[in-house]
């Protein structure tokens, strides 16, 4: 039986914490782990839970962030509740078993705290290493604050784990922006979290001697397509489990999520899309530009990044006239991928805004109020114009000479 | 919206203060948020850490700030560190020094013509009297509640009691004494 | 002599491998490429023999290979002395052997590498391999006289 943790209705949590408890609360079988900046913490304190009896587990300490992917596959493949944390160059080293994870369908949580990829070596939060997971067959859920940290792990388990889904969640906070940042964080009971995860009911698991079953399998051209299809299926059905798990979590803990989350949209004209902290920055920026200069601004961020909610994104950004997409990676010569998915979504629609791009905020520099409301003008001096007026990629808060590419073609 | 910035060198505690306040705040119903950005950083290293405390949830996720209170917990950094940066024109200093308040400020030219913002205490100092090592965070939350006025000394000490619960009695009251102390000292 | 069926069930080598037998459409793949190995509940198997357990089609057991053999390995009970040296060879695991006795070859599984061939140390082999089309009868007969030492 496990010890009572003390838990206070109000505590100041940092996203670390936040998401440590979260693992806590759903009493997590098996953490295979190879810590790193700036998500330690999560494991680390998995492992004290474990050593004081908060929770009846396993911590497994790794050779590396693959050796820790690819514990957390074998013990979910047995039968576990399975999590594990990782950031950056570890998120990379993991890459290769996060296919495998998805490909067999386990129902893996892996809290990733942002963070920039090297080189130059950096710890600081940016998005390059969410992006490199975006193909990987995982659900993404994407949190802005410590609250949203804890609650998002919450609902990963009980989305993954979900048997219509089978599908391995990820759950992303900013480093140190969210990670290390305590705020007001109002935790559910433990009771009342494990009611809302609910037990942990395996699949295919390979302790069931009763059905052994083989993992693993080489399907060449014959096979592969067909599974592949039926595991990207998964991935874009699990859309409307996803908005049934968040719509039951509002019934325990009060607090509204959506796929896609939209701020003072109903009435915007200019938009920006971001991802992570900088949407609260942005909302600030909205409301301040509002009052001060009629500004009708407003926000549109994906909660869920994976499946990419092309059907909410567009319903969001429908009526707006310009739009500029937040990117937090280095694009690697391409336009950002916000940028790419978002353009993709709205020109289905009638209306097809001006969308213009933003590479922001790499290795964690800093993205403040100001750069927001500077970026929502521009976005309202081109729908005055009709048309972008600058370049279509622009770097924003960049030290040396401008740095943009591509114009606009459409008169 | 109560913005204060923390001058710190790594291993001084300013992270910790700065969540222990924050932790202390919420109690009174506010909302609060304490970060740094360190994690590379070394011992010694200067880092700067950070609290936003407001009625509504707290939205903006910037480093940048325009503080109402610039906390200083290392003597030297007055001096090195671009301290004034981003400051208002009713900016609150505390600063850790031996150093009279005259003293400090003819020593300091940013800080100059600011003479009446400017509040000193030796948070090192009492410190080592009080809970035997030079980590100045406790007494420079005493000095914060004082020129705040943000709370009474009791109540803050009731609270801060139990943000420290972990930690041996021993600490603990040396914490109580450093908080008073620097609370009755600082000018 | 040896039956080509020999310790079979009527599931194994069912299924030929490269004539398309089982595709499905990607609705009806299994979740994950998870592939159970047995019908129905399997808690109690360990004790069954392979030809009294029930294998899934997901089972290798149930396919066969034996079109990609040009040779294949003939036993001779003869010349066998059970060392089970070609048991512990075979990477087919086709050397069918009960209570440490050698009893003949899966020719369902066995592609003709000839391991076990190479692995016999009998004199002469008790193991040799035959053209796919010589029945098995007539390569017993055709079985080669015990090697002298060649006089140095």
């Amino acid at each position: 039986m496990a010890e009572k943790y003390d838990l206070q209705e109000r505590e100041v949590w940092d996203g670390n914490f936040a998401a440590s408890q979260a693992l806590r609360q759903a009493q997590v079988d098996v953490v295979a782990a190879y810590p790193i900046t700036p998500s330690t913490p999560i494991v680390e304190n998995y492992g004290s839970y474990v050593a004081n009896g908060y929770i009846d587990g396993e911590f497994v300490m790794v050779e590396s962030e693959h050796g820790a992917m690819s514990g957390c596959v074998g013990a979910s493949a047995a039968g576990g509740r399975v999590a594990t944390a990782t950031s950056s160059q570890g998120f990379a080293l993991m890459t290769e078993v996060l296919y495998q994870a998805s490909g067999m369908r386990l129902p893996i949580v892996l809290t990733v705290v942002n963070r920039a990829l090297a080189s130059p070596l950096n710890v600081r939060g940016d998005h390059s290493d969410m992006y490199l997971g975006r193909d990987s067959g995982w659900i993404q859920l994407d949190c802005f604050n410590a609250q949203e940290a804890y609650d998002m792990t919450l609902c990963a388990f009980k989305i993954g784990e979900n048997h219509d889904v089978r599908l391995p969640v990820m759950v992303h906070q900013d480093g140190f922006i969210t990670s290390h940042t305590a705020q007001n964080v109002y935790p559910l009971r433990d009771e009342v979290a494990y009611g809302f995860v609910g037990e942990f009911k395996p699949v295919d698991d390979m302790l069931d001697f009763s059905r052994p079953v083989t993992y693993g399998a080489q399907t060449e051209e014959d096979w592969h397509f067909e599974h592949k299809a039926r595991q990207h299926k998964a991935l874009m059905d699990s859309r409307s489990i996803i908005d049934d798990v968040l719509a039951q979590f509002k019934e325990i803990s009060g607090r509204e999520y959506k796929r896609v989350e939209s701020y003072m949209m109903e009435d915007a004209e200019v938009a920006i899309v971001a991802l992570g902290t900088t949407v609260e920055t942005c909302i600030v920026a909205a409301r301040e530009l509002r009052k001060e200069e009629g500004i009708k601004a407003g926000v549109v961020a994906p909660r869920c990044f994976r499946p990419f909610p092309f059907d909410k994104i567009r319903d969001a950004l429908g009526n707006v006239k310009a739009i500029a997409c937040l990117d937090r990676s280095s694009p690697g010569g391409a336009m950002g991928a916000l940028f790419n998915e978002v353009s993709a979504a709205i020109y289905t629609t009638d209306a097809r805004p001006l969308v213009t791009n933003f590479v922001y905020g790499l290795g964690g520099r800093d993205f403040s109020i100001a750069e927001a409301k500077r970026i929502f003008k521009e976005q309202k001096a081109h729908a005055d114009a009709g048309k972008i007026t600058t370049d279509i990629q622009q770097f924003s808060g960049l030290r040396g000479p401008h740095l943009g590419f591509f114009q606009t073609k459409r008169s | 919206m109560v913005e204060i910035r923390w001058h710190s060198r790594a291993g001084q505690g300013a992270v910790t203060g700065a969540k222990s306040l924050g932790d202390v705040v919420s109690t009174t119903g506010k909302e609060v948020q304490a970060f740094a950005l360190y994690g590379s950083a070394k011992r010694g290293a200067a880092l700067r850490a950070y609290n936003r405390i407001d009625d509504e949830p707290i939205l903006n996720h910037a480093k940048f700030m325009n503080p109402d209170f610039v906390l200083v917990i290392d003597p030297a950094l007055a001096f090195t560190d671009n301290i004034t940066e981003h400051e208002d024109s009713d900016t609150k200093y505390i600063i850790t020094t031996h150093l009279s308040k005259e003293e400090l400020i003819a020593g300091i030219p940013a800080l100059q013509g600011r003479e009446e913002r400017v509040f000193t205490v030796d948070c090192v100092q009492i410190s080592l009297d009080t809970i035997g090592r030079s980590i100045p965070n406790a007494p420079m939350l005493g000095a914060f509640v004082k020129i705040s006025g943000m709370f009474e000394l009791d109540y803050f000490l009731e609270n801060m009691k139990r943000v420290l619960s972990k930690f041996p009695q021993k600490i603990i009251d040396g914490n109580m004494v450093a908080v008073t102390r620097a609370y009755e000292e600082v000018k | 002599m040896q039956h080509l069926k020999l310790l079979a069930n009527d599931n194994r080598g069912l299924n030929e491998l490269e004539n398309g037998t089982g595709l499905v459409g990607w609705n009806e793949v299994t979740q994950g490429s998870i592939l159970p190995s047995f019908e129905g509940d399997a808690t109690n198997i360990a004790h069954l023999k392979s030809e009294e357990r029930t294998y899934s089609g997901y089972n290798s057991y149930t396919a066969t290979v034996a079109s990609w053999r040009v040779l294949k390995p003939v036993y001779n009970r003869d010349i066998c002395i059970d060392c089970q040296n070609c048991w512990v060879w075979c990477p087919d695991s086709s050397i069918l052997s009960r209570d440490k006795q050698m009893l003949g070859i899966d020719y369902d599984h066995c592609k003709g590498c000839s391991v076990c061939v190479e692995v016999c140390p009998t004199n002469p082999k008790s193991l040799i391999m035959f053209s796919e089309q010589t029945l098995l009868e007539d390569a017993l007969t055709q079985w080669p006289e015990k090697k002298k030492k060649e006089d140095k």
